[in-house]
């Protein structure tokens, strides 16, 4: 026994492309890939840790000072550094309890399809990561593994239970039948977008409003270059650091630099969970064999719509300059510029396009996860190093437009860490009271148009 | 030697998956290719460098001088051989 004692300490003790390899492995094994293609799969994803914390380091090393001097210059205290859902989603892969969470999303799915809870098949490997970084926060707080999967399989049912409700939306109004998106980081706009639809659509002006922005792209489509983007804010912020000309520029092409290789690094991912992804598809896909149901996709597959886009590319300024101003706002928006397409897409969807309404609630979503990543930063930042993210100790502290900074996640969260006696059960009773609501409601719905 | 552009929507995850579904059908088929992603808020000042642009999901956000094929069905795996010998069309 106690040699393997021995063999996990020394596993721990070689941190995370370590660890990831191993992991990746053994879950590569149970889906049935091959010993060897399961082992490059790990191997890569590896790979991809030690890319990830080589330019985060690079990022914080950079950046950190230059927005400590920005708080000193002129207290703009923006010092939770926004380092990209891809850094999250690297520590995400490297927890401990990864493959148990992993499994209990699965068997969730599993189950709920089983049992016609659900119709979307999510076998989008991938994009567990959003629900599984809450159950690896709650584990991490409250030391209690139960804890963490019960929080992760709350998210997975919610999530799959989002992308049942707006798969009509994503046929309708992106025109892709079939499909549904269990991505949590675009579902997560749906809390904000819903009630403050009904709630704009009382207003005239709203309701109406036939606002147009003619050539968006022309003129705006540098914010969604990340390459010029970085550039900006790199040399944006050496200018508020008081830094001198040529600092000013070897920040910029250093934040171009971040913005790059970020996404090269976390495509290492990609590319090594995706024999694992392809395996889980033909495992759950010959079990369900006959049945119809929706397919869950990332919902990279909705954001090349062109009311997206321009949607985007006004929110993405906006939201720089919000950060600055918003009081108790600590995040300094960055690496997740590239993405928010995502945190838009389900907003444009349910207002049909209508721009105004898409920029106000476009920003009251981005503004929310300023906040939320702000508030769990602290904890994010000590779980990242706790895993192997050997970021520098210097009083700034990371964060994402992803993990808890999302509104579900941050809710599912805060219910579980504040106190999870009377907040668990409150939002369970909370989300099954709107399940029945939606249901009967859709019901009706398909009766009437049957009639 | 033919240059292909995958585009999604950060660039990652879905075109990751459809580049290396191309890469493995024209090794397949012996058809010598290279194969780049980008974001889809990209496609408009990349693709001109392109012989060919695939996108992962349907791709109406601006105008491109070269041909372009809509990929979802990779993702889905629905019909995904007729895609792919869509894509090898033009390669070949």
């Amino acid at each position: 026994m106690s040699i393997f004692y021995a063999i996990f300490n020394t596993i721990m003790d070689a941190g995370a492309t370590v660890m990831l390899p191993i992991i990746i492995t053994i879950i590569g094994l149970i889906f049935g890939v091959k010993l060897s293609k399961a082992f490059r799969s790990g191997l890569t994803i590896g790979i991809g840790f030690a890319g990830i914390n080589l330019v985060i380091n690079m990022m914080k090393a950079d950046l950190g000072p230059a927005a400590q001097a920005m708080v000193e210059n002129f207290g703009i205290q923006l010092d939770v550094l926004d380092v990209g859902w891809g850094a999250i989603a690297a520590v995400t892969w490297s927890s401990p309890i990864i493959a148990i969470l992993i499994f209990a999303i699965l068997a969730t799915n599993i189950i709920m399809l089983a049992l016609k809870a659900t119709d979307t098949m999510d076998v989008d490997i991938w994009n567990y990561h959003h629900m599984a970084i809450v159950g690896i926060m709650v584990y991490y707080v409250t030391k209690s593994i139960p804890l963490g999967i019960l929080a992760s399989v709350i998210m997975a049912v919610i999530t799959f239970k989002l992308s049942d409700w707006t798969a009509p939306l994503v046929e309708d109004f992106f025109g892709i039948p079939g499909v549904s998106l269990p991505t949590v980081s675009a579902l997560s706009s749906v809390l904000i977008a819903v009630p403050m639809n009904w709630l704009l659509d009382k207003i005239p002006l709203f309701r109406n409003s036939k606002l147009t922005v003619r050539n968006a792209q022309k003129y705006l489509g540098f914010f969604g270059e990340p390459a010029i983007l970085g550039l900006i804010l790199g040399c944006g912020i050496g200018a508020l650091a008081r830094y001198d000309v040529s600092k000013i520029l070897s920040l910029g092409v250093s934040m171009a630099a971040v913005m790059i290789l970020i996404p090269k690094m976390t495509s290492l991912f990609m590319e090594g969970l995706m024999p694992i992804s392809e395996a889980a598809k033909n495992f759950t896909q010959k079990r369900f064999k006959g049945r119809k149901f929706l397919i869950g996709l990332d919902a990279a597959v909705v954001v090349g719509n062109p009311d997206v886009i321009t949607t985007s590319l006004i929110v993405i300024p906006l939201t720089i300059f919000m950060a600055a101003v918003l009081p108790g706002n600590r995040m300094l928006p960055f690496a997740d510029l590239a993405v928010v397409t995502f945190r838009v897409a389900m907003v444009v969807a349910i207002t049909r396009g209508n721009l105004l309404k898409n920029i106000v609630m476009g920003l009251v979503s981005t503004g929310t996860i300023l906040y939320a990543g702000t508030i769990t930063a602290p904890v994010l930042t000590s779980l990242a190093q706790s895993i192997g993210l050997d970021i520098a100790t210097d009083g700034t502290m990371i964060s994402s437009f992803a993990a808890t900074s999302l509104q579900l996640s941050f809710l599912v969260y805060e219910a579980f860490i504040t106190n999870p006696i009377i907040f668990v059960p409150l939002l369970i009773v909370v989300f099954a009271a709107i399940w029945v609501l939606v249901e009967k409601r859709n019901k009706k719905k398909a009766a009437a148009a049957a009639e | 030697m033919k240059r292909v552009l995958v585009a999604c929507g950060n660039g990652i995850a879905t075109s990751t998956v459809v580049a290396t579904k191309i890469r493995e059908a024209c090794e397949n088929h012996g058809v010598p290719v290279t194969v780049s992603q980008c974001k889809l808020l990209e496609v408009e000042s990349k693709a001109d460098d392109f012989d060919l642009l695939v996108t992962t999901g349907k791709f109406t956000g601006g105008s491109v001088s070269v041909p372009v094929v809509g990929a979802i069905n990779l993702l889905t795996g629905i019909n995904e051989d007729a895609t792919l010998e869509e894509i090898l069309g033009y390669l070949k």
